[in-house]
């Protein structure tokens, strides 16, 4: 909360001529603030419960926000993203179960080979429009998922990576304590969000909403679409790949359900869910699934029927995602006010 | 712009509300001191597909626990269940799982979870400590492989070798006497029925050398239609049939396959025939399949069984499944070890669990034994038998013997390098 509300009041003071330089500084503020309540948490709350809690988000988060990179601001609706947050798992849990590397190591060796896989498969897909690009992203999703499920030897087919990811302690970080695996969650999701809120504000992600808008006009005027398009769908699968790797600790295996069409459908719900024309429109998005699904699951086994319910509430009652509708809401309250001050 | 007061929630308002649901949420539901009752968590598949699964292990849990209670608890403390859905989903089964222990203040798990669910929460017991019990997944990697052994986890279910090696050699008796030798697989295309079906094709060519597998069906799970595979099956002309397909599956399949008569042209060996599930389902159940048991309260023959089974039905208007009777012996054990060990605690329950035998409706002689070495259910009740299209169902069931599985469960382990 403490990020949209200073975000809000940021955007509002930049005025026309942002002045990139002190914006982005007062974004690094904003985010190591953020990073410090979130550390801080579990000195106040002492729930274990909040803690899995927020290493889910940072999780789903990441994912989300990634996804909405690509839905929200360059118009490609992928029904596949969910292949990157397994590859993230299963790259991840493969590479500390089979070569115990260091896991920085691990971590970055994960991120570069969903970056050449992200590369090929985007190559492909990237060339296709609207249901034609969602469809064959749905199809490579489906690849990875059989190749997980029949690669027996490697993966352990269905019943995921067993035994556990070894999680060694490096530079003093113990990831198998529940404590600093937190620490670490919040960390990248910070830094992953950062990352994303800069790369949506960059001149190329004005080029890409201007894709989104009028893919034409953008090629007369000189933008090479197809490598755009490319450029965010790789970035956007390394950030979902992150949050894949998020789970991966969290839960210390990877199965084949990370890698499932149903991620990729949770994704879009959350996206919904939290609205796509704001950029931490999926992050609440995914704070809000999170806590719709533990708290109703903890009280009826028809849980789906409830979520079907809310989902149904935010499509034709709403028409929009939560932040889309929060956003509009301020926006009418400033100018009522404005007019009657 | 002068501002003023507008009508709606406040800023301050909406600040104390966040507050006040931000002190709700993280404020620990149970303090977990020691209670007068005992909280176990299951975690569990209680909507989708194979919710049966769920609500079968819940059912015979719950038959359980009402006795044990009513007997004074675990070491005088009652036993309170929470259950809770996972929805089939691994990373949704060690959430749940985390949360019981974390907030629900649990000390024991029942862990009732199929397939990868089940190392799910294994990694949850490995994680936190917490005694865990097993009771749904049969897949033998998850006691047998000792990467996966910790002490705070055992499994109360059957184990897929176990059921390989019993029915391998049912098989070959009956491949010997009628001459069959061209045999066919049709099982559903996961790691249970891939691997299920290699393990019982190598006991059965162990024990009949001579016979010889000509075709091989991998239907999916789930699968609604049946006729390419039924007619593929045909084709081929086999003189018997194996098929691991199970519950809804195994159901749809005998339906279609009775419209082509396969059951008149070939013996067929289903191992997981024998379940109410599928047994009362089924519209024509044929004559003469051969079936492993599962769970029927005719098998073992015994008083004990067959009382149970008819106070599960009564209680629930439905006979048990496999799962019931693997839920309920884990909590007659639990209930037998704290006994044995004079308290509720999760490591004094599981020294006391190891090698520990019980008496049991579901026994092979009447007792089950939760084995030390590698903290797995043996001695339970495990037979082939052949069906009539009424009850009892499976009216003579043929014993398999624990001696030749435990010798050849050994060579099994020796060869995957277990031990």
């Amino acid at each position: 909360m403490t990020e949209l509300q200073a975000e809000q009041g940021a955007q509002a003071l930049d005025g026309p001529h942002p002045q990139a330089k002190t914006r982005r500084n007062r974004e690094v503020l904003i985010a190591l603030a953020v990073f410090v309540v979130l550390a801080l948490l579990p000195a106040v709350f002492s729930s274990k419960l909040l803690l899995d809690f927020v290493i889910r988000c940072a999780a789903y988060g990441l994912f989300a926000t990634s996804l909405n990179l690509l839905v929200g601001y360059t118009g490609l609706i992928s029904f596949g993203h969910g292949m990157f947050f397994g590859l993230g798992a299963y790259g991840f849990g493969l590479m500390m179960q089979k070569t115990g590397v260091p896991i920085p190591v691990a971590f970055a060796a994960t991120l570069t080979i969903t970056f050449v896989v992200a590369l090929i498969i985007g190559a492909i897909c990237v060339r296709l429009k609207e249901i034609y690009f969602a469809f064959v992203t749905l199809a490579f999703q489906m690849l990875i998922h059989s190749t997980i499920l029949s690669w027996v030897s490697l993966t352990g087919g269905d019943q995921g990576l067993r035994g556990g990811i070894p999680r060694p302690p490096f530079f003093g970080i113990d990831l198998s304590n529940q404590l600093h695996l937190y620490v670490a969650s919040c960390a990248l999701l910070v830094i992953g969000l950062f990352l994303m809120h800069q790369i949506a504000q960059s001149p190329f992600g004005y080029t890409l909403r201007m894709i989104r808008d009028n893919a034409i006009r953008a090629s007369f005027i000189g933008i090479d679409v197809w490598r755009a398009k490319l450029t965010i769908f790789v970035l956007a699968a390394l950030f979902a790949s992150t949050g894949g790797i998020i789970m991966a600790l969290f839960v210390s295996g990877a199965y084949p359900e990370f890698a499932y069409w149903t991620i990729s459908g949770e994704g879009i719900f959350i996206n919904m869910l939290g609205g796509v024309t704001t950029f931490l429109g999926p992050m609440v998005g995914a704070v809000l699934l999170l806590i719709l699904n533990d708290t109703v699951t903890r009280l009826t086994d028809y849980h789906g029927l409830v979520l079907g319910i809310v989902i149904l509430f935010f499509a034709i009652g709403l028409r929009k995602g939560l932040m889309d509708f929060v956003v509009e809401w301020y926006a009418q309250r400033r100018n009522s006010a404005g007019e009657r001050g | 712009m002068t501002r003023t007061r507008k009508p709606g929630v406040s800023r301050r308002a909406t600040l104390a509300m966040m507050g006040a649901g931000a002190v709700t949420f993280a404020t620990p539901r149970v303090a977990r001191a020691q209670a007068k009752t005992i909280k176990v968590g299951m975690p569990t598949i209680l909507s989708g597909r194979v919710a049966q699964l769920g609500t079968s292990s819940r059912n015979g849990v719950m038959l359980e626990v009402e006795k044990v209670n009513a007997a004074g608890g675990l070491a005088g403390r009652q036993i309170e269940m929470v259950i809770r859905d996972s929805k089939g989903q691994p990373q949704e089964a060690a959430r749940v799982a985390r949360e019981l222990v974390n907030t629900d203040g649990c000390e024991i798990l029942i862990d009732a979870e199929a397939s990868s669910g089940a190392f799910a929460v294994h990694e949850v017991a490995r994680d936190l400590g917490v005694l865990c019990l097993h009771t749904n997944s049969e897949t033998s990697a998850l006691t047998a492989d000792p990467k996966q052994h910790i002490p705070n986890a055992f499994r109360t279910a059957r184990q897929g070798v176990h059921d390989s090696i019993v029915g391998g050699s049912y098989a070959a008796a009956i491949a010997k006497t009628k001459g069959l030798k061209k045999w066919a697989t049709c099982s559903p295309d996961y790691a249970y029925g891939r691997d299920t079906t290699g393990e019982y094709v190598t006991y059965l060519k162990r024990f009949a050398p001579d016979v010889e597998i000509i075709s091989e069906s991998w239907p999916k799970l789930f699968q609604p239609d049946y006729t390419e595979v039924v007619t593929k099956i045909l084709q081929a002309k086999p003189q018997a049939l194996y098929t691991c397909l199970w519950g809804g599956d195994l159901t749809s399949y005998i339906d279609q396959a009775n419209i082509y008569a396969l059951f008149s042209q070939m013996e067929v060996f289903a191992v997981n025939m024998a379940d109410y599930t599928a047994l009362t389902v089924v519209k024509n159940l044929p004559k003469g399949i051969h079936s492993g048991n599962r769970y029927i309260k005719t098998y073992p023959a015994t008083p004990e069984n067959a009382a149970w089974g008819d106070a599960y039905k009564a209680k629930y208007g439905e006979y048990p499944t496999n799962w019931s009777w693997e839920n309920a012996t884990a909590i007659m054990l639990l209930a037998e070890a704290a006994k044995k060990a004079n308290s509720a605690d999760g490591k004094k329950i599981a020294e006391a669990l190891r090698g520990l035998t019980i008496k049991s409706p579901f026994g092979a002689d009447g007792t089950v034994t939760m084995r030390a070495e590698d903290q797995t259910l043996v001695g339970y009740a495990i037979g082939w038998g052949t069906t009539i299209p009424q009850e009892p169902y499976v009216p003579q069931v043929q014993a398999g013997d624990w001696k030749t599985i435990f010798e050849l469960e050994a060579e099994w382990k020796k060869s995957k390098g277990y031990t």
